[in-house]
């Protein structure tokens, strides 16, 4: 590594999201106050107040719902050397995506019930916010120049970034399934204990921090390129799950890049 | 040198003892199915299967061990060097050998295999420093198998059962709860002379005996021989079989990372936030089965279908390493790889079909 | 059986002499060692920034007792977008050599045809520095060497020096001028074979670029007779450890950090992992 560092302007923004990425990162306590001193935080709304007009990375949180929020991310994007997406709902959608699945009135109907669908159909100024676009990930409205995974991301994954990028270098996350983490830690097979799990068929580099807490990996982290998802759904219905079962465990995390190829079985 | 014949509790708080003042590495139970070669420690529970009761689930059972023994010598996110950069900005470097001494015990004929080959391929050509460090402070305590771990062991026809190579010490275990507890090296006898155990008289028959109560045949069998087996593997590589085992595959690389022959790595360099101008370079296990294991810095992907990199993986086991490193196959036969899998994917079953497909066997 | 070395997988670390770009995205280095590497040509070293990783680096120095080590580095990776930035004074971490090379004596008496695309002159320039030093030990010399545009031409002046030399013929190629200035030849490295005055019973060949390259170049030789034991290729794999151990660079039963990166053709032609 080289003697002299960059030292970027960092800022961070949310989106539609629960901010719990940023929360992750504040929670590197231990070394925040090292890494506050290589890099310059100008924007960070969970720790701070300025805003600054430019910046060399930019954290966005959150996934993109509304007009009004595509076109502050083009402003970010346009004020940003680096645009690095903050968190499965950055990434690709994460569980906001879901509501893809139906129109917008039908959303409207289950959430806030038939009565609401008609309020909206006869009131001008009432229409909730989140109910009439189609959730998209940053990457469908700016390009965006690296993710970070996960829900919430991981901190070490976040610190190699960051360490990367002011060494003049660039971070790489290898395309893995959360199975390598589980090998690597010597973490039995959830399915030996007759569980089930997407991990094989989603990006690892979470130190399969669910299994090792006695859960399941549920994909968080998104769909691996190349998944054998047509394997997969089938290795969950040996292991006993019914279609709408395998349907709802690709749905939670994974509706933002699931395609109706993918789940046949959804009518 | 003086061959034992100890009860098994007897051996077993030796162990305990020996833990003590030393790094002893014992398989202990970690879930209700599986095993990992854990340190001992004052409340570590040892057990060894019983020769008379063979209707008792055996305490341990190799293919459920994950990871394999043979990780304690090269274990992941292992240390290679540190460094740090003087007042002058000179970058200082210094490899970390691990030196210390430790004692792997309950090790099974199929890993003092995987352990030997190991060896071999750690001592070949440009010695790896950093696996023979610890391995050549590492003594290992082998036990002999009287019934396969599951029905999916294979190393009788992998050629393992009958390895001792590799073992300082070697255990059978005896009728009336006793072990036979013979040393195979000078370190060997060293440690057991201490311990007071009672002289075996009769190791002949002993040794009779434990064989006569193998359970024959032990595991699963290949339809030919061992070597006819290597041999047709070396000349499938354009079978069809290749494909019919990769439609399910993940590409997870799970058979890799379990395998205890299994040994390729990647390396991650990382500096310290609170001084950049120090850090450190680990390497961890890789796989070649993940998808992007062969790609070159210009993209090209040398493997790139499923189908090559199970070949691949195959070929690695039963020619390329055999081929460099005196014939022996290099699956060991521990049936980790099915066992782990979740799709069932079978290395033997792939030998099989390959097998078939040259016109041998069923 | 060789003697355990502890510090085979820790670099040493080594002072930049000399930093310039070569183009837009090749750094050139010239390193001064503590001691001579002892080299042959196209053996590969690894070269670190320690924090950041470590790659993979063709030598492209002549052989030879002398502490100066040559590096070509494109920008391509991680690590070799942090060596852009390397100066004059800084240093980097070199491990090796590593690999086979080339064997001088194979090629005494006879002549040399290179066919180098891209970056894959670099390597052969290993070869041809000596080849030029000494010419009344070696018959003629070929270099045909091709590139993208003339912005990406490598040893551009260096090769106009060697064709001043007795005996040596360069042949340079871009596939297009891109309206710069260029006093070579516009084409593919394969276009000049089937015209080169070449006895293939003298002659050797040596072959350095992209993998799509090969199998066209050496269409081309087999048409003009050269026989696969007198083809050299040299192959690109990512290496990890560059001591037969971590498994990246396999290529089939071989590992290209220790039985290559350099093979006769007739050596690796039945391996179908080799050049695809």
């Amino acid at each position: 590594m080289k003697n002299v560092l960059l030292r970027p302007r960092i800022s961070f923004f949310d989106m539609a999201g629960c901010e719990g990425c940023q929360l992750a990162i504040l929670d590197c306590e231990d070394i925040f106050l090292e890494l506050v001193d290589l890099v310059e935080i100008v924007e960070f709304r969970e720790a701070m107040s300025e805003t600054a007009p430019r910046f060399d990375i930019a954290f966005v949180e959150g996934s993109i719902h509304r007009e009004i929020d595509a076109d502050r991310l083009r402003d970010i994007r346009a004020r940003s050397r680096w645009l690095v997406a903050l968190g499965g709902c950055a990434c690709h959608g994460n569980v906001q995506a879901r509501a893809n699945g139906w129109s917008p009135a039908e959303n409207l109907q289950r959430v806030h019930g038939l009565d609401t669908v008609h309020r909206v159909q006869t009131d001008n100024r009432y229409w909730p916010l989140w109910a009439h676009t189609r959730v998209r990930a940053l990457h469908e409205v700016v390009k965006v120049d690296y993710l970070l995974r996960g829900c919430p991301v991981d901190r070490d994954e976040f610190l190699h970034l960051v360490k990367r990028l002011l060494a003049g270098s660039r971070p790489g996350f290898a395309a893995q399934p959360v199975c390598v983490e589980c090998r690597r830690h010597g973490h039995e097979c959830v399915f030996l204990h007759g569980e089930t799990c997407l991990g094989q068929v989603t990006w690892g580099g979470c130190g399969a921090v669910c299994i090792a807490g006695g859960y399941r990996c549920d994909g968080c982290r998104g769909l691996l390129p190349n998944a054998n998802l047509a394997s997969h759904r089938q290795l969950l219905r040996e292991r006993g799950l019914d279609p709408k079962t395998i349907d709802q465990r690709y749905r939670l995390f994974l509706s933002g890049e699931i395609t109706a190829q993918d789940a046949p079985d959804e009518q | 040198m003086a061959v034992y014949l100890v009860e098994r509790s007897v051996f077993l708080e030796w162990i305990g003892m020996l833990a003590r003042h030393e790094r002893v590495y014992f398989p202990q139970p970690v879930s209700e199915s599986s095993f990992r070669f854990n340190r001992v420690g004052s409340r570590s529970l040892l057990a060894l299967e019983d020769f008379d009761d063979s209707s008792r689930v055996k305490p341990f059972r190799a293919s459920a061990c994950v990871p394999p023994p043979v990780r304690s010598l090269a274990p992941d996110n292992e240390l290679l060097f540190t460094f740090r950069r003087d007042k002058a900005g000179d970058c200082l470097l210094a490899p970390v050998l691990d030196n210390s001494r430790r004692i792997l015990a309950g090790v099974r004929p199929c890993d003092l295999k995987a352990i030997a080959l190991m060896d071999r391929f750690q001592r070949a050509g440009i010695p790896d420093p950093y696996y023979l460090a610890r391995r050549d402070h590492t003594l290992i305590i082998g036990h002999d198998c009287l019934q396969p771990c599951d029905e999916y062991c294979f190393c009788e026809a992998a050629g393992s059962l009958a390895w001792r190579e590799g073992a300082d010490i070697f255990l059978t275990p005896q009728p009336q709860a006793r072990l036979l507890v013979e040393p195979l090296t000078d370190q060997g006898a060293v440690l057991l002379a201490d311990a007071g155990f009672p002289i075996c008289e009769d190791v002949k028959g002993c040794r009779a005996r434990a064989a006569a109560r193998r359970a024959t045949p032990f595991g699963r069998r290949f339809a030919a021989p061992l070597a006819q087996v290597m041999q047709v593997v070396a000349g499938s590589w354009d079978s069809a079989v290749w494909e019919q085992h990769a439609d399910r595959c993940f590409s997870c690389g799970t058979c890799n990372l379990v395998c205890p022959t299994c040994s390729c790595f990647d390396v991650r360099d990382d500096f310290n936030v609170e001084d950049p101008g120090s850090g450190r370079r680990t390497r961890r296990r890789d796989a070649c089965m993940l998808e992007d294991f062969a790609e070159v810095a210009g993209g090209h992907n040398f493997r790139k279908s499923t189908a090559a990199r199970q070949r691949h993986r195959v070929m690695r086991k039963f020619v390329y390493l055999p081929d460099r490193f005196g014939g022996t196959a290099f699956c060991v036969g521990c049936g980790r790889c099915r066992r782990q899998c979740t799709v069932a994917i079978d290395i033997f079953d792939i030998a099989t079909d390959l097998l078939a497909g040259a016109g041998e066997g069923t | 059986m060789k003697p355990i070395n502890p510090h085979v997988l820790t670099p040493t670390m080594v002072r930049i002499k000399e930093a310039a770009d070569m183009t837009g995205h090749e750094r050139f280095f010239r390193l001064r060692l503590p001691r001579p590497l002892g080299h042959r040509p196209g053996q590969f070293v690894m070269v670190s920034v320690p924090g950041i990783g470590e790659a993979p680096i063709s030598i492209c120095c002549g052989p030879g007792d002398h502490d100066r080590l040559e590096l070509l580095v494109r920008s391509a990776g991680s690590l070799t977008m942090v060596l852009q930035r390397l100066e004059t004074g800084d240093q980097m971490g070199i491990r090796g050599p590593f690999g086979t090379g080339f064997d001088l004596a194979d090629f005494e008496g006879r002549d040399v045809l290179f066919v180098a695309g891209g970056l894959g002159l670099a390597p052969l320039r290993s070869l041809i520095e000596p080849l030029i030093l000494d010419r009344q030990r070696f018959g003629r010399i070929t270099i045909i060497s091709g590139c993208r545009t003339p912005a990406e031409e490598l040893f551009g002046r260096e090769m106009r020096t060697w064709a001043r030399a007795p005996g040596i013929r360069v042949i340079r190629l871009v596939n297009d001028t891109a309206h710069l200035p260029w006093d070579g030849e516009v084409g593919l490295v394969t276009a000049p074979i089937a015209g080169l005055d070449m006895d293939p019973a003298a002659t050797l060949a040596v072959l350095c670029g992209p993998p799509v390259m090969y199998k066209f170049v050496i269409m081309e030789l087999a048409a003009r007779g050269l026989a696969h034991d007198r083809i050299f290729i040299d192959l690109e794999r990512r290496m990890r450890c560059g001591i037969g151990k971590c498994g990246h660079c396999q290529i089939n039963h071989l590992t290209c950090c220790q039985d290559g990166p350099v093979f006769r053709l007739s050596s690796v032609e039945s391996l179908p992992e080799a050049l695809a």
